[in-house]
């Protein structure tokens, strides 16, 4: 896939998302940059997730379209579509590592499906990506075994073990106590720093917002109302975007 | 015009003057003066039945009235009512033909998307492969264990108890009039043709059907799916094709040792209840076992395979919500898998 370098990793032209007859995203234009952090935020409810699984092709939108090195998905089954998606990785909410596979197991599972490696290469790339995202012990573990804060780890590894160019995180700091919340904050940073991947964030957390964000996206009932970056934001002085960083309720 | 009926709500209007003031029972119609002068304090309960009141009275072409609240008492009840502001209105009530119809939409979607799998499943492990091999080393051979060794013990045991019990209850017949010899062919072609390949599908239906479902249920609701999906790596052929091999391998397998599991049954009858031996018993079994009854119950059991493994992936990827989903979707698919295995049982006792 030849991308000029200015071109966005990511783009969102128009796009209308529906459950039944409820709008849920309506007419949400963006793109995101190369190597940037991007922080996809706004109250609960307002699409963040909605528009995170649009844009990795789990949810069809009800109209406009999404781009992703310039290719859009059409069908997930597809080969065309699957060739973008090994470009990508996506950290879920809750980890969504194969319950009935060890960490390794899951670990190793996008590297036996898409690359011709040698079962020992895949074995070092899994302990590899285990020990850049501080788990080394947890290699023969199940994901029962493992804490919110371990699994989110794990999955983490899981998502980058093909180098994805691109990662998705939903909300990776839900449920987890501060330390370990900022842990995964600096690994994040991190990734960028040594990998320059683009990293694209769901969250409503304000200190990861604080720790990570180059450029946020806000989103209020199903629009953006601002995106640029993080200290622009910060200055603005009232309206829904003030309020969320003041932790105020709009009336 | 009617005169007004002044009712005082006590201090303290809570759920247990609402189920006793008889307000609510009966017609609302004529004026209701509800007076709170001397009302306290107002739980939820008493919120909602003045909201209730409110509506019936409106919707019945009567008026109803409040009086006399507190400043505190006034702010509850306004609270009440721009709570209820944001829900949802409630459905309007449908005609039945509307109904009827909105059922019957549904029923082609389900059926619909029933097929669509079906097809999928056919798809994605078999055509599919030449594709693409989401499939994970080993899987098969995994399945195969769990779907058919670890079923062994089972259904060899229910086979067996089956074909004595249909041995004994044959033969007590058939010895009262004197043809205890016939009772070879009838539990020979019975267990061949019948028993060993329903059984075994019923007992499959159960145990891996409904494993099944709970699996990619479970998956579907912890996200494990889109994961999956967001590799790149197609759920269908991950999770489908492992077990609709697995399956189709061993069922036949499963079901040739049920029916041998079977006729031993009804071989131990005949040797205590109707004076056979062995050879004699094994001479009249060989002389009416023809092979085409044989590959009919094995044509029989594969089929039943997909059926099981079809249902179960159908009802495993169709969950939406949480725990108690998959507990449901599992149940339906227990019962959907045995019921359409004993629909299809009876398609194949006329074709066959």
């Amino acid at each position: 896939m030849n991308m000029n370098t200015n071109s966005p990793v990511v783009s969102v032209e128009h796009l209308i998302v529906k459950y039944g007859e409820k709008t849920v995203l309506d007419g949400v234009n963006t793109s995101f940059a190369a190597s940037e952090i991007r922080v996809i935020l706004g109250g609960s409810g307002c699409g963040k997730t909605t528009l995170l699984r649009s844009i990795v092709g789990l949810i069809k939108p009800y109209s406009g379209r999404v781009k992703i090195f310039g290719r859009q998905l059409v069908d997930m089954e597809s080969d065309a579509d699957a060739e973008v998606l090994r470009k990508i990785g996506v950290l879920f909410q809750n980890g969504a590592l194969l319950g009935s596979l060890t960490v390794a197991q899951n670990v190793a599972l996008p590297l036996e499906m898409h690359t011709n490696l040698p079962p020992k290469v895949i074995d070092e790339i899994v302990r590899y990506k285990l020990a850049q995202v501080e788990m080394p012990h947890a290699y023969s573990l199940f994901p029962g075994e493992l804490s919110g804060g371990m699994r989110k780890r794990a999955a983490l590894a899981r998502a980058l073990a093909l180098d994805p160019p691109l990662l998705f995180c939903d909300e990776p700091s839900a449920g987890l106590d501060p330390v370990t919340s900022a842990g995964l904050d600096s690994l994040l940073l991190r990734l960028r720093e040594t990998l320059g991947i683009t990293v694209v964030v769901v969250t409503h957390e304000l200190l990861s917002i604080e720790a990570i964000a180059d450029k946020i996206l806000f989103l209020y009932k199903g629009k953006p109302l601002f995106d640029g970056p993080y200290a622009q934001a910060r200055a603005i002085g009232e309206g829904p975007v003030a309020d969320f960083f003041l932790r105020k309720e709009t009336k | 015009m009617d005169r007004a009926r002044t009712v005082k709500a006590p201090a303290f209007l809570d759920r247990n003057w609402v189920s006793s003031c008889g307000l609510i029972s009966g017609q609302q119609r004529g004026r209701l003066v509800l007076d709170l002068s001397g009302t306290e304090r107002i739980d939820s309960a008493g919120v909602c039945f003045i909201e209730l009141l409110g509506r019936m009275y409106h919707e019945q072409g009567g008026q109803f009235a409040v009086q006399g609240a507190r400043p505190g008492i006034a702010k509850q009840l306004d609270g009440g009512k721009a709570a209820r502001a944001v829900v949802t209105a409630a459905p309007p009530n449908e005609g039945l033909f509307l109904r009827l119809g909105g059922g019957l939409v549904s029923a082609v979607g389900v059926a619909v998307d029933a097929i669509s799998m079906f097809a999928e499943m056919l798809y994605w492990s078999t055509i599919g492969l030449f594709r693409r091999q989401d499939i994970k080393k080993g899987a098969v051979y995994e399945q195969m264990y769990q779907l058919g060794y670890k079923a062994v013990g089972i259904i060899t045991l229910l086979s067996f108890l089956i074909g004595v019990v249909l041995s004994l209850q044959s033969a007590i017949q058939l010895k009262n009039l004197g043809m205890g010899i016939f009772l070879v062919p009838l539990i020979g072609i019975t267990m061949i043709r019948q028993m060993g390949p329903l059984l075994t599908a019923i007992i499959l239906a159960g145990r891996t059907g409904s494993a099944t479902t709970a699996e990619i249920a479970t998956m579907v609701v912890g996200e494990e799916v889109d994961a999956l999906r967001t590799m790149g790596i197609n759920p269908m052929q991950y999770i489908m094709a492992p077990k609709f091999w697995a399956i189709s391998l061993t069922m036949p397998l499963l079901s040739i040792i049920a029916t041998a599991a079977g006729i031993f049954g009804g071989y131990v009858i005949a040797l205590l209840y109707l004076d056979f031996n062995t050879s004699m018993f094994l001479k009249e079994l060989v002389k009416v076992i023809k092979l085409e009854h044989i590959l009919a119950g094995c044509f029989k059991s594969m089929v039943f395979s997909w059926l099981i493994i079809w249902v179960g992936c159908y009802f495993g990827f169709r969950v939406r919500g949480g725990a108690e989903a998959v507990g449901r979707e599992t149940t339906s698919s227990v019962v959907v898998g045995i019921f359409i295995i004993i629909v299809a049982n009876a398609v194949f006792s006329f074709i066959m």
